[in-house]
Protein backbone atom coordinates (compact mmCIF):
# COMPACT_ATOMS: atom_id res chain seq x y z
CA UNK A 1 0.00 0.00 0.00
CA UNK A 2 1.28 3.47 -0.89
CA UNK A 3 0.57 5.92 1.94
CA UNK A 4 2.66 8.74 0.41
CA UNK A 5 -0.28 11.19 0.19
CA UNK A 6 -0.64 10.81 3.96
CA UNK A 7 3.04 10.83 4.89
CA UNK A 8 3.80 14.03 2.94
CA UNK A 9 1.52 15.86 5.39
CA UNK A 10 3.72 17.90 7.74
CA UNK A 11 1.76 16.55 10.74
CA UNK A 12 1.59 12.93 9.52
CA UNK A 13 5.07 11.54 8.87
CA UNK A 14 6.41 7.99 8.48
CA UNK A 15 6.53 7.65 12.26
CA UNK A 16 2.80 8.45 12.48
CA UNK A 17 2.09 5.91 9.74
CA UNK A 18 4.09 3.32 11.68
CA UNK A 19 2.16 4.09 14.88
CA UNK A 20 -1.05 3.47 12.95
CA UNK A 21 0.35 0.23 11.56
CA UNK A 22 1.13 -0.90 15.13
CA UNK A 23 -2.31 0.04 16.47
CA UNK A 24 -5.28 -2.15 17.29
CA UNK A 25 -8.69 -0.46 17.21
CA UNK A 26 -11.99 -2.01 18.26
CA UNK A 27 -15.18 -0.74 16.59
CA UNK A 28 -18.23 -1.53 18.69
CA UNK A 29 -21.16 -1.68 16.27
CA UNK A 30 -21.09 -2.18 12.51
CA UNK A 31 -24.20 -0.14 11.72
CA UNK A 32 -24.43 3.42 10.39
CA UNK A 33 -21.43 4.87 12.23
CA UNK A 34 -19.40 1.66 11.92
CA UNK A 35 -19.97 1.44 8.16
CA UNK A 36 -18.46 4.92 7.83
CA UNK A 37 -15.58 4.46 10.27
CA UNK A 38 -14.37 1.00 9.24
CA UNK A 39 -13.39 1.55 5.57
CA UNK A 40 -11.60 4.83 6.29
CA UNK A 41 -9.52 3.42 9.16
CA UNK A 42 -8.72 0.28 7.14
CA UNK A 43 -7.68 2.35 4.11
CA UNK A 44 -5.54 4.70 6.21
CA UNK A 45 -3.39 1.75 7.34
CA UNK A 46 -4.52 0.64 10.81
CA UNK A 47 -2.69 -2.56 11.78
CA UNK A 48 -5.60 -4.40 13.33
CA UNK A 49 -9.34 -3.74 13.42
CA UNK A 50 -11.78 -5.51 15.71
CA UNK A 51 -15.46 -5.50 14.76
CA UNK A 52 -18.11 -6.50 17.25
CA UNK A 53 -21.80 -6.65 16.37
CA UNK A 54 -24.38 -9.40 16.84
CA UNK A 55 -26.82 -7.84 14.40
CA UNK A 56 -27.82 -9.02 10.94
CA UNK A 57 -28.19 -6.83 7.84
CA UNK A 58 -31.74 -5.60 7.22
CA UNK A 59 -33.19 -3.87 4.15
CA UNK A 60 -33.79 -0.71 6.21
CA UNK A 61 -30.03 -0.49 6.97
CA UNK A 62 -28.92 -0.18 3.33
CA UNK A 63 -29.66 3.56 2.74
CA UNK A 64 -26.93 4.49 5.25
CA UNK A 65 -24.83 1.37 5.91
CA UNK A 66 -23.09 1.63 2.57
CA UNK A 67 -20.66 -1.28 2.92
CA UNK A 68 -23.56 -3.78 2.71
CA UNK A 69 -25.52 -4.84 -0.36
CA UNK A 70 -29.03 -6.14 -1.08
CA UNK A 71 -27.82 -9.71 -1.56
CA UNK A 72 -26.39 -9.71 1.99
CA UNK A 73 -29.68 -9.07 3.81
CA UNK A 74 -29.92 -11.54 6.69
CA UNK A 75 -26.14 -12.03 7.01
CA UNK A 76 -24.19 -11.10 10.15
CA UNK A 77 -22.82 -7.55 9.94
CA UNK A 78 -19.53 -8.34 11.71
CA UNK A 79 -18.76 -11.14 9.24
CA UNK A 80 -19.77 -9.21 6.12
CA UNK A 81 -17.90 -6.05 7.21
CA UNK A 82 -14.81 -8.11 7.97
CA UNK A 83 -14.93 -9.88 4.58
CA UNK A 84 -15.46 -6.52 2.80
CA UNK A 85 -12.32 -5.05 4.38
CA UNK A 86 -10.27 -8.24 4.01
CA UNK A 87 -10.90 -8.30 0.24
CA UNK A 88 -9.60 -4.74 -0.11
CA UNK A 89 -6.71 -4.39 2.32
CA UNK A 90 -4.39 -7.41 2.32
CA UNK A 91 -2.11 -6.12 5.10
CA UNK A 92 -4.96 -5.44 7.52
CA UNK A 93 -5.47 -7.86 10.39
CA UNK A 94 -9.14 -8.37 11.30
CA UNK A 95 -10.92 -9.88 14.29
CA UNK A 96 -14.69 -10.13 14.19
CA UNK A 97 -17.04 -10.96 17.05
CA UNK A 98 -20.57 -11.93 16.06
CA UNK A 99 -22.05 -10.99 19.43
CA UNK A 100 -23.14 -7.83 21.20
CA UNK A 101 -20.74 -6.32 23.70
CA UNK A 102 -22.02 -7.25 27.15
CA UNK A 103 -20.88 -7.48 30.76
CA UNK A 104 -19.64 -11.03 30.27
CA UNK A 105 -17.44 -10.49 27.19
CA UNK A 106 -16.48 -6.77 27.41
CA UNK A 107 -13.33 -6.90 29.58
CA UNK A 108 -11.84 -9.86 27.76
CA UNK A 109 -12.40 -8.37 24.29
CA UNK A 110 -11.50 -4.74 25.02
CA UNK A 111 -8.15 -5.50 26.67
CA UNK A 112 -6.83 -6.74 23.29
CA UNK A 113 -7.05 -3.23 21.78
CA UNK A 114 -5.33 0.17 22.17
CA UNK A 115 -8.38 2.26 21.35
CA UNK A 116 -12.12 1.72 21.12
CA UNK A 117 -14.63 3.51 18.91
CA UNK A 118 -18.25 3.52 20.01
CA UNK A 119 -20.53 3.02 17.02
CA UNK A 120 -23.43 1.55 18.97
CA UNK A 121 -27.02 2.72 19.14
CA UNK A 122 -27.50 1.95 22.78
CA UNK A 123 -26.89 4.10 25.84
CA UNK A 124 -26.47 1.23 28.32
CA UNK A 125 -23.61 -0.17 26.18
CA UNK A 126 -21.88 3.23 26.38
CA UNK A 127 -21.87 3.07 30.20
CA UNK A 128 -20.41 -0.45 29.94
CA UNK A 129 -17.72 0.74 27.48
CA UNK A 130 -16.92 3.65 29.80
CA UNK A 131 -16.58 1.39 32.81
CA UNK A 132 -14.43 -1.26 31.11
CA UNK A 133 -12.21 1.28 29.30
CA UNK A 134 -11.60 3.12 32.59
CA UNK A 135 -10.60 -0.13 34.32
CA UNK A 136 -8.37 -1.15 31.38
CA UNK A 137 -6.90 2.34 30.79
CA UNK A 138 -8.05 2.48 27.15
CA UNK A 139 -9.26 5.71 25.51
CA UNK A 140 -12.47 5.67 23.47
CA UNK A 141 -14.13 7.84 20.85
CA UNK A 142 -17.84 8.49 21.38
CA UNK A 143 -20.29 9.24 18.59
CA UNK A 144 -24.05 9.33 18.60
CA UNK A 145 -26.93 10.60 16.51
CA UNK A 146 -30.29 12.24 17.03
CA UNK A 147 -31.91 12.87 13.64
CA UNK A 148 -29.77 15.62 12.00
CA UNK A 149 -27.58 16.18 15.05
CA UNK A 150 -24.52 14.25 16.14
CA UNK A 151 -22.42 14.22 19.30
CA UNK A 152 -18.70 13.39 19.33
CA UNK A 153 -16.22 13.24 22.20
CA UNK A 154 -13.10 11.42 23.36
CA UNK A 155 -13.21 9.76 26.76
CA UNK A 156 -10.66 8.33 29.17
CA UNK A 157 -7.76 9.85 27.24
CA UNK A 158 -4.74 11.21 29.14
CA UNK A 159 -6.66 11.13 32.42
CA UNK A 160 -9.53 13.11 30.83
CA UNK A 161 -13.20 12.72 31.68
CA UNK A 162 -15.39 9.73 30.85
CA UNK A 163 -18.95 9.33 29.57
CA UNK A 164 -20.14 9.19 33.20
CA UNK A 165 -18.59 12.60 33.85
CA UNK A 166 -20.61 13.98 30.91
CA UNK A 167 -23.85 12.16 31.67
CA UNK A 168 -23.79 10.97 35.33
CA UNK A 169 -27.42 9.86 35.07
CA UNK A 170 -28.36 7.24 32.48
CA UNK A 171 -30.94 8.84 30.18
CA UNK A 172 -34.42 7.34 30.19
CA UNK A 173 -35.54 9.41 27.24
CA UNK A 174 -32.99 9.04 24.42
CA UNK A 175 -34.22 7.34 21.26
CA UNK A 176 -32.35 5.44 18.54
CA UNK A 177 -32.16 5.99 14.77
CA UNK A 178 -34.79 3.32 14.15
CA UNK A 179 -37.20 5.30 16.33
CA UNK A 180 -36.14 8.86 15.50
CA UNK A 181 -35.15 8.53 11.82
CA UNK A 182 -31.81 9.36 10.17
CA UNK A 183 -30.24 10.19 6.79
CA UNK A 184 -27.02 8.54 5.61
CA UNK A 185 -24.85 11.68 5.48
CA UNK A 186 -25.49 12.35 9.19
CA UNK A 187 -24.05 9.02 10.35
CA UNK A 188 -21.40 9.30 7.62
CA UNK A 189 -20.18 12.69 8.83
CA UNK A 190 -20.23 11.83 12.53
CA UNK A 191 -18.43 8.54 11.77
CA UNK A 192 -15.78 10.50 9.83
CA UNK A 193 -15.25 12.83 12.80
CA UNK A 194 -14.81 9.75 15.03
CA UNK A 195 -12.35 8.11 12.61
CA UNK A 196 -10.41 11.38 12.46
CA UNK A 197 -10.24 11.64 16.26
CA UNK A 198 -8.94 8.04 16.36
CA UNK A 199 -6.17 8.82 13.85
CA UNK A 200 -5.16 11.95 15.81
CA UNK A 201 -5.01 10.02 19.10
CA UNK A 202 -2.91 7.21 17.58
CA UNK A 203 -0.44 9.61 15.97
CA UNK A 204 -0.49 12.12 18.82
CA UNK A 205 -1.30 15.08 16.58
CA UNK A 206 -3.72 18.00 16.73
CA UNK A 207 -6.16 18.78 19.51
CA UNK A 208 -8.55 15.98 20.44
CA UNK A 209 -12.10 16.28 21.72
CA UNK A 210 -11.03 14.95 25.12
CA UNK A 211 -12.84 16.99 27.76
CA UNK A 212 -15.16 18.46 25.13
CA UNK A 213 -18.52 17.53 23.66
CA UNK A 214 -19.01 18.48 20.00
CA UNK A 215 -22.57 18.77 18.73
CA UNK A 216 -22.88 19.09 14.94
CA UNK A 217 -26.22 20.00 13.41
CA UNK A 218 -26.42 19.03 9.73
CA UNK A 219 -29.65 20.97 9.11
CA UNK A 220 -28.04 24.27 10.06
CA UNK A 221 -24.33 23.36 9.74
CA UNK A 222 -23.79 24.75 13.22
CA UNK A 223 -21.16 23.32 15.53
CA UNK A 224 -21.13 23.79 19.28
CA UNK A 225 -18.35 22.61 21.56
CA UNK A 226 -18.99 22.29 25.29
CA UNK A 227 -16.39 21.81 28.01
CA UNK A 228 -16.84 18.78 30.24
CA UNK A 229 -15.64 18.83 33.84
CA UNK A 230 -14.26 15.74 35.49
CA UNK A 231 -15.92 14.71 38.73
CA UNK A 232 -13.25 13.91 41.26
CA UNK A 233 -13.61 13.02 44.88
CA UNK A 234 -10.19 14.43 45.78
CA UNK A 235 -8.83 16.47 42.88
CA UNK A 236 -5.89 17.72 44.94
CA UNK A 237 -4.82 14.26 46.01
CA UNK A 238 -1.75 13.16 44.08
CA UNK A 239 -1.52 9.58 45.22
CA UNK A 240 -4.39 7.39 44.26
CA UNK A 241 -5.54 4.93 46.91
CA UNK A 242 -4.67 1.39 45.87
CA UNK A 243 -6.90 -1.06 47.74
CA UNK A 244 -6.07 -4.74 47.98
CA UNK A 245 -8.24 -7.46 46.47
CA UNK A 246 -10.06 -10.31 48.18
CA UNK A 247 -11.39 -13.50 46.61
CA UNK A 248 -15.14 -14.05 46.55
CA UNK A 249 -14.84 -17.10 48.82
CA UNK A 250 -12.79 -15.17 51.41
CA UNK A 251 -15.18 -12.21 51.20
CA UNK A 252 -18.17 -14.45 51.95
CA UNK A 253 -16.38 -16.07 54.90
CA UNK A 254 -15.20 -12.74 56.34
CA UNK A 255 -17.24 -10.47 58.57
CA UNK A 256 -16.91 -7.59 56.13
CA UNK A 257 -19.84 -5.58 54.79
CA UNK A 258 -20.37 -6.43 51.10
CA UNK A 259 -20.88 -2.98 49.63
CA UNK A 260 -22.68 -3.01 46.26
CA UNK A 261 -22.07 0.31 44.46
CA UNK A 262 -24.14 -0.55 41.40
CA UNK A 263 -27.29 1.39 40.55
CA UNK A 264 -30.53 0.02 42.02
CA UNK A 265 -32.11 -2.58 39.76
CA UNK A 266 -28.88 -3.75 38.08
CA UNK A 267 -28.78 -7.50 37.68
CA UNK A 268 -27.91 -9.97 39.07
CA UNK A 269 -29.34 -9.15 42.47
CA UNK A 270 -26.93 -10.03 45.29
CA UNK A 271 -28.76 -11.25 48.39
CA UNK A 272 -26.72 -11.61 51.55
CA UNK A 273 -27.20 -10.62 55.18
CA UNK A 274 -24.07 -8.44 55.11
CA UNK A 275 -24.89 -6.80 51.76
CA UNK A 276 -25.48 -3.02 51.63
CA UNK A 277 -26.26 -1.23 48.37
CA UNK A 278 -25.28 2.40 47.91
CA UNK A 279 -24.92 3.38 44.23
CA UNK A 280 -21.61 5.13 43.44
CA UNK A 281 -23.40 8.37 42.51
CA UNK A 282 -25.10 8.47 45.94
CA UNK A 283 -22.07 7.45 47.98
CA UNK A 284 -20.88 11.00 48.52
CA UNK A 285 -24.21 11.80 50.27
CA UNK A 286 -24.83 8.47 52.00
CA UNK A 287 -21.41 7.31 53.21
CA UNK A 288 -22.45 8.15 56.80
CA UNK A 289 -24.58 4.98 56.70
CA UNK A 290 -21.31 3.04 56.84
CA UNK A 291 -19.18 2.46 59.92
CA UNK A 292 -15.63 3.83 59.64
CA UNK A 293 -14.21 0.89 61.62
CA UNK A 294 -16.11 -1.84 59.80
CA UNK A 295 -14.25 -3.79 57.15
CA UNK A 296 -15.70 -3.14 53.67
CA UNK A 297 -15.56 -5.34 50.58
CA UNK A 298 -16.73 -3.33 47.59
CA UNK A 299 -18.12 -4.76 44.36
CA UNK A 300 -19.90 -3.62 41.19
CA UNK A 301 -20.33 -5.20 37.77
CA UNK A 302 -16.79 -5.10 36.38
CA UNK A 303 -14.62 -3.38 38.98
CA UNK A 304 -14.42 0.19 37.67
CA UNK A 305 -17.06 1.70 39.91
CA UNK A 306 -15.85 -0.20 42.98
CA UNK A 307 -12.35 1.22 42.41
CA UNK A 308 -13.82 4.74 42.27
CA UNK A 309 -15.90 4.05 45.39
CA UNK A 310 -12.81 2.78 47.24
CA UNK A 311 -10.92 5.95 46.36
CA UNK A 312 -13.81 8.15 47.45
CA UNK A 313 -14.29 6.32 50.76
CA UNK A 314 -10.57 6.31 51.48
CA UNK A 315 -10.59 10.08 50.99
CA UNK A 316 -13.35 10.26 53.61
CA UNK A 317 -11.27 8.35 56.15
CA UNK A 318 -12.18 4.70 55.51
CA UNK A 319 -9.11 2.47 55.81
CA UNK A 320 -10.43 -1.11 55.91
CA UNK A 321 -11.40 -1.37 52.24
CA UNK A 322 -10.94 -4.30 49.89
CA UNK A 323 -12.16 -4.88 46.36
CA UNK A 324 -13.68 -8.14 45.28
CA UNK A 325 -11.89 -10.23 42.63
CA UNK A 326 -14.58 -10.48 39.95
CA UNK A 327 -17.97 -8.80 40.01
CA UNK A 328 -21.59 -9.07 41.03
CA UNK A 329 -22.24 -11.94 38.62
CA UNK A 330 -19.55 -14.20 40.10
CA UNK A 331 -20.53 -13.20 43.66
CA UNK A 332 -24.23 -13.94 43.06
CA UNK A 333 -23.35 -17.31 41.49
CA UNK A 334 -21.13 -18.26 44.43
CA UNK A 335 -23.78 -17.23 46.97
CA UNK A 336 -26.41 -19.32 45.22
CA UNK A 337 -23.95 -22.23 45.02
CA UNK A 338 -23.13 -22.07 48.71
CA UNK A 339 -26.75 -21.42 49.70
CA UNK A 340 -25.36 -18.76 51.98
CA UNK A 341 -28.42 -16.57 51.49
CA UNK A 342 -29.95 -15.34 54.70
CA UNK B 1 -32.06 38.40 28.30
CA UNK B 2 -30.30 35.05 28.54
CA UNK B 3 -30.14 32.91 25.40
CA UNK B 4 -31.31 29.30 25.83
CA UNK B 5 -30.49 26.56 23.28
CA UNK B 6 -32.10 23.13 23.23
CA UNK B 7 -30.46 20.11 21.59
CA UNK B 8 -31.59 16.69 20.37
CA UNK B 9 -34.96 15.43 21.50
CA UNK B 10 -35.43 18.50 23.70
CA UNK B 11 -35.49 20.79 20.66
CA UNK B 12 -38.49 18.84 19.36
CA UNK B 13 -40.37 19.53 22.56
CA UNK B 14 -39.97 23.28 22.53
CA UNK B 15 -41.36 25.63 19.86
CA UNK B 16 -37.92 26.84 18.82
CA UNK B 17 -34.50 25.29 19.33
CA UNK B 18 -33.42 28.65 20.69
CA UNK B 19 -35.19 31.24 22.82
CA UNK B 20 -34.41 34.27 24.91
CA UNK B 21 -35.59 34.35 28.48
CA UNK B 22 -35.69 37.07 31.04
CA UNK B 23 -33.63 36.06 34.03
CA UNK B 24 -35.93 36.54 37.02
CA UNK B 25 -33.90 34.39 39.29
CA UNK B 26 -30.14 34.42 39.50
CA UNK B 27 -30.09 30.79 40.57
CA UNK B 28 -29.49 28.35 37.71
CA UNK B 29 -31.34 25.46 39.34
CA UNK B 30 -34.52 27.55 39.70
CA UNK B 31 -34.27 28.88 36.15
CA UNK B 32 -33.86 25.34 34.77
CA UNK B 33 -36.86 24.17 36.82
CA UNK B 34 -38.97 27.00 35.36
CA UNK B 35 -37.97 26.13 31.78
CA UNK B 36 -38.55 22.42 32.42
CA UNK B 37 -42.10 23.18 33.53
CA UNK B 38 -42.73 25.68 30.72
CA UNK B 39 -41.78 23.13 28.02
CA UNK B 40 -42.93 19.96 29.82
CA UNK B 41 -39.42 18.49 29.94
CA UNK B 42 -39.85 16.72 33.27
CA UNK B 43 -39.49 13.24 31.74
CA UNK B 44 -36.13 14.03 30.12
CA UNK B 45 -32.58 13.72 31.42
CA UNK B 46 -30.04 16.31 30.32
CA UNK B 47 -27.03 18.31 31.37
CA UNK B 48 -26.87 22.08 31.51
CA UNK B 49 -24.06 24.18 30.09
CA UNK B 50 -23.58 27.89 30.68
CA UNK B 51 -21.40 29.74 28.18
CA UNK B 52 -20.36 26.35 26.75
CA UNK B 53 -19.17 24.90 30.02
CA UNK B 54 -21.14 22.02 31.56
CA UNK B 55 -22.23 22.87 35.09
CA UNK B 56 -22.23 20.03 37.61
CA UNK B 57 -23.86 21.79 40.55
CA UNK B 58 -26.73 23.99 39.37
CA UNK B 59 -27.73 25.00 42.89
CA UNK B 60 -24.68 27.18 43.49
CA UNK B 61 -24.48 28.72 40.00
CA UNK B 62 -25.59 32.33 39.45
CA UNK B 63 -26.97 33.16 35.99
CA UNK B 64 -26.39 36.55 34.43
CA UNK B 65 -28.53 38.20 31.80
CA UNK B 66 -25.89 37.86 29.06
CA UNK B 67 -25.33 34.12 29.60
CA UNK B 68 -25.95 31.42 27.01
CA UNK B 69 -27.58 28.34 28.53
CA UNK B 70 -27.66 24.98 26.73
CA UNK B 71 -29.85 21.95 27.43
CA UNK B 72 -27.85 18.85 26.46
CA UNK B 73 -29.45 15.42 26.37
CA UNK B 74 -27.51 12.21 25.60
CA UNK B 75 -28.07 10.97 22.03
CA UNK B 76 -28.57 7.27 21.46
CA UNK B 77 -28.52 6.57 17.71
CA UNK B 78 -25.68 5.22 15.68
Amino acid sequence: MDYSRQTILPQWDEAAQQKLKNSKILIVGAGGLGAAILPYLAAAGVGQLGIIDGDRIEASNLPRQVIYSESQIGSLKAEVASAYLKSRYSELSLVSYTAFLNETNASEIIQNFDLLIDATDDIATRYLIDEVCLAAGIPWVYGSIHQFEGQVSVFNFNNGPGYRDLFPIQSRSAITCSEAGVLGPTVGLIGMLQANEALKIIAGIGVSLSGKLLIYNLLTNSQDIFEISKKQANPSEEHKFRPSFISIADAIQSQAILLDVRTFGELPEVVHKRNIQIPLAELVDRWQNLDLDQELVIFCQSGARSAQAAELLNGLGFQKIKLIKGGAKELAEKLIYEKDIS
Amino acid sequence: MAKVKYFGILAENVDQAQEEVKVDSENLEELVAQLKEKHSLEAYDFQIAVNRKIILDLSVFKVRDSDEIAFLPAFAGG
